[in-house]
């Protein structure tokens, strides 16, 4: 799995990279150095061991989970603590060549790691429309009644809803013809505002424009992130993991996200297949298959609150610590 | 003859399926099955026939669901809205309270078997009704906010007809009258106290019956998340009409501050419009539809309002996190302003439980914004702190920063009640006599102060440096004096800085002018009257050549301040005429010398003072 090496060796490397640092550090007297040297060295290992760990919980099946990304916070927030420690106790220094230059281009990346947060709200917003129409799909089949074809109706109706919602974040042309002939129903005077709406609402429906894209912006955060200090570059990246991970191509890469999508993309073929009246076979088949579509739904249900807090702490806790240093400057 | 055969036919149907069917539910199956088969099989005629036989209650239960599924059938079918007339809506409105009526009655007998059997076929009945309901209400809201003018080249006749059709509010004066009614939502700025109705009454109140059987059936997530997408659509349109755009943290930042500054008004007008307008008139939408149901009224009115207001807040945050540039004081303290006087709407609008989030939000960045003041201030005090002592002011004039900084400051005094309360915000604790604000400004004038007199040290004349400092130290307490910073630093400060402007003075004067009233001082103790007369033509000439010097380059020298440069005379005059006076006198009066004096005396007294006058005027080379 490449996101593994990538977290393994890029431990790694931070706990060589200060070494290599030190002895062009010049300026300050001994005894500070000796003290900051310890400082950073030890924040190095806990960022370092921060990643080794979470490598070790993210088996096969928990990468990318929600409760895998709300770790990944968990240890982002706690580098990002010593971090502000750290700018704190050598605020002397900050406002120095080069630190100032360093810190102000950290700030920089910072802005952009803000917004990839505010993305990731949109973002959880999107899923939570995406869980109500699943919740529709489970009422109307999760029940200890017979199926019969209204039941079917509906969910079908709302799978539908569900596909166009998630093909929208890939390809919105193509989501729009389909959301068009999905609800042309009583529409039918009015064709071509009908289909301008829906294109002006999908592009409404987010809080940053449309031609702002998370993964373009990620890239950017990380980009020529190659030496500097090493605070910045454990601090952005730390961030950058789960940002990377919840928003590339905005939908898809989290874990529950793909099993909402299978798990509707096969109870749609399924229904397709269905004639009436129905096998006991297809019957237990469908029961089966809203059974998976309820787990997944449940651990969204239960995850996505508390997971937009932490996101939102997180962007928090950079405009507090971004505040902070630029006090000191 | 052919009725008679049917009857045959069907009683024969049944008895196939009695006698094949081991129990109830394979029975049912086979008559299913015989249904699909032909039309003559329908379940209703091997009801009814049933139903004939044994009289149960059950039979009973069936009658009436099939006499329900017809009539549902026929809606569910119908190619029209349903809701096109009101006769058919009713109708189908009778039709689903009894079936919800029907299914509860029976519900506890649901185990059962036939009454099982019968409510599952209810339940498909009700899918059914809700697929068909919920297509309805999706389409009378839709085409409600359509005729509402939510047209995409807002047309103005097409508003006026939508409010000439609607008799029950008087806004539709306040639209009419506008000349320009392309952005109905934001015609009335100068009036907040207004709530619209986005959509004719009589659809609210469809809407509402429509409502009442969706949340009565089970079906109120259903009916919330079509309500929120309808309105969320139109609200969000409402907001890009009020030209706001969609804005990412990182676009703000680089906006020009030019552009940035028009954005934060369009954005001031948006979020009044906003909270005061059309977040109101959706709740009161919201809370017509879902009358009765507080809580699917609160759930939906969140989910309407949830998008624009983070947009809206988004905005905000985006100008508190950054740029601490103190030009751009003036307009984040406007946008502080509205986010304190949108406090109430924040918390009367978004009060229920749901919407907590977002009072929160809304809170958080109307504090952080106070923060970036608060960051503008000291961003203000390093520049002063670290402006530069390079090139001195020509005549030890004004200098650009005095001027700058002391502006800046009065200007920002204008808003001194909010400055006071985000420097109160800032301790925590809020003090009684506002004392943190003028503790921030008497620290920015120390900084400013102690900034000059670095930069006076450019000067190597003291005398100069002394006429600098003055200069700056005079236009600090005029600028001071008659404003509102001048309430906040309290006389005291202001008595202080006079002094100390009047030590400057003195200072000049003891520099430059104290040593030539030395030469003027008549030394008795000369030996003989020769002596004396020798001394005091030495000392004449020596202040002849000090005093042109003094005069040709102190000429030069500037004095802003008309007042000042006119005490400044008034007080070298009354400190060197009386000496000078005194001094020719003496001279003109030492016998054979004095005879000769005038050949020594260069100026007269008249001659001195005019000389005086002709100070502090400045010179072109100054003003380069």
């Amino acid at each position: 799995m490449p996101a593994t090496d990538f977290q393994g060796s890029f431990g790694r490397t931070l706990l060589s990279f200060r070494r290599d640092q030190v002895d062009s550090t010049a300026g300050s007297s001994h005894h500070e150095r000796s003290n900051m040297e310890v400082e950073l060295d030890s924040f190095q290992r806990q960022v370092a061991e921060k990643f080794i760990d979470l490598n070790a919980s993210g088996g096969e099946n928990e990468l990318l989970s929600l409760e895998w990304i709300g770790k990944l916070l968990d240890s982002f927030l706690c580098c990002q603590e010593e971090f502000r420690a750290i700018v704190f106790n050598h605020r002397s220094q900050i406002s120095k060549s080069p630190m100032d230059r360093l810190i102000s281009d950290y700030f920089e990346r910072s802005i952009k790691a803000l917004d990839v947060c505010n993305a990731i709200r949109d973002g959880i917003e999107q899923i939570r429309q995406w869980q109500k129409l699943s919740d529709i799909v489970i009422s109307a089949l999760d029940s200890n009644r017979p199926i019969g074809e209204g039941q079917l109706r509906r969910a079908k109706k709302a799978l539908i809803d569900l596909a166009i919602g998630m093909l929208d974040e890939k390809d919105p042309s193509s989501a729009t013809n389909l959301a068009h002939r999905n609800r042309s129903f009583g529409r039918m005077k009015d064709n071509h505002s009908h289909h301008r709406s829906i294109g002006h609402f999908r592009s409404l429906s987010w809080s940053v424009s449309r031609s702002w894209s998370a993964s373009k912006q990620l890239q950017a955060l990380a980009n020529n992130l190659a030496t500097p200090r090493p605070n910045d570059v454990a601090a952005t990246n730390g961030l950058a993991v789960p940002v990377y991970t919840m928003t590339k191509n905005s939908c898809g890469l989290l874990k529950e996200i793909d099993r909402i999508e299978k798990s509707s993309r096969v109870m749609n073929e399924l229904i397709d297949s269905i004639h009436f009246p129905l096998t006991d076979e297809k019957e237990t088949e469908v029961k089966q298959r809203v059974e998976e579509l309820v787990d997944v739904h449940e651990a969204l249900k239960n995850g996505l609150d508390p997971f937009e807090r932490k996101i939102r702490e997180v962007f928090h806790r950079i405009v507090r610590s971004r505040t902070e240093s630029l006090d000191c400057l | 003859m052919a009725e008679n055969g049917e009857e045959k036919l069907l009683a024969v149907a049944r008895h196939i399926a009695k006698t094949l069917g081991h129990n109830e539910s394979m029975a049912d199956d086979i008559l299913q099955i015989f249904s699909n088969f032909d039309g003559r099989f329908s379940r209703e005629k091997l009801a009814e026939g049933q139903a004939g036989e044994d009289g149960s209650g059950v039979a009973v239960l069936e009658r009436a669901l099939n006499s329900l599924d017809g009539q549902i059938s026929r809606f569910v079918a119908a190619d029209q809205p349903i809701w096109a007339d009101p006769a058919d809506s009713a109708a189908f409105l009778d039709t689903i309270d009894e079936l919800v009526s029907i299914t509860r009655e029976w519900g506890p007998m649901a185990s059962e078997k036939p009454v099982g059997v019968c409510l599952a076929r209810a339940d498909d009945m009700m899918q059914q009704a809700m697929f068909r309901i919920e297509e309805e209400f999706r389409s009378l809201m839709e085409r409600g906010a359509e005729s509402f003018g939510l047209n995409p080249q807002g047309d103005g006749a097409a508003m006026n007809n939508r409010f000439d059709s609607d008799e029950e509010d008087d806004y539709d004066r306040d639209f009419q009258n506008g000349d320009d009614i392309q952005i109905p939502v934001a015609q009335p700025l100068t009036d907040y106290d207004l709530i619209i109705d986005a959509l004719p009454s009589a659809t609210i109140n469809d809407l509402h019956e429509m409502a009442k059987r969706m949340l009565a059936a089970g079906f109120g997530k259903a009916c919330s998340h079509v309500y929120s997408a309808c309105r969320r659509e139109f609200l969000e349109e409402s907001m890009t009409r009020l030209g706001l755009q969609k804005l990412s943290i990182e676009e703000v930042h680089k906006m020009p501050w030019q552009e940035l500054e028009d954005e934060i008004d369009r954005w001031i007008k948006a979020a009044n419009v906003a909270l005061r307008i059309l977040f109101p008139s959706e709740r009161r939408l919201c809370d017509r539809v879902f009358f009765g149901f507080s809580s699917a009224a609160d759930l939906s009115f969140m989910e309407v309002c949830r998008g624009s207001t983070i947009q809206l807040l988004n905005f905000a945050d985006a100008i508190a996190i950054g740029s601490r540039s103190p030009e751009r004081l003036f307009k984040v303290l406007d946008v502080f302003e509205t986010m304190r006087d949108l406090m109430p709407e924040f918390e009367s609008v978004f009060s229920d439980q749901f919407c907590s989030v977002l009072r929160n939000e809304a809170v958080t960045i109307w504090k952080r914004l106070g923060e970036a003041i608060r960051g503008i201030f000291m961003e203000l005090e390093n520049l002063i702190r670290r402006d530069p002592a390079k090139a001195a002011v020509p005549g030890g004039g004004l200098h650009p920063i005095t001027r700058y900084v002391m502006n800046y400051l009065r200007a920002a005094c204008r808003s001194r009640q909010t400055l006071e309360q985000v420097f109160e915000e800032s301790n925590g604790v809020p003090s009684k006599d506002s004392t943190l604000l003028t503790v921030q400004m008497s620290w920015i004038m120390e900084l400013l102060e102690s900034n000059l007199e670095v930069k006076s040290k450019v000067y190597k004349d003291p005398a100069l440096c002394a006429v600098f400092l003055m200069n700056n130290g005079r236009y600090i307490v005029q600028k001071v004096k008659d404003g509102d910073l001048g309430l906040l630093l309290g006389e005291d400060w202001i008595r202080k800085h006079n002094a100390k402007v009047r030590q400057y003075h003195l200072s000049y004067q003891r520099n430059s002018w104290n040593k030539m009233l030395g030469m003027l001082k008549v030394d008795n103790t000369a030996a003989g009257m020769n002596g004396l007369g020798k001394a005091m033509k030495e000392k004449l000439k020596q202040f002849n050549t000090q005093f042109d010097e003094t005069c040709k380059t102190h000429s030069t020298w500037v004095v802003f301040d008309e007042q000042l440069k006119e005490e400044l005379r008034i007080s070298l005059a009354r400190l060197l005429l009386p000496a000078y006076g005194n001094f020719i006198g003496r001279f003109q009066n030492l016998g054979d010398i004095g005879k000769n004096a005038d050949r020594y005396i260069k100026y007269g007294v008249e001659d001195i003072e005019a000389r005086i006058n002709e100070l502090f005027k400045g010179t072109t080379t100054a003003r380069k």
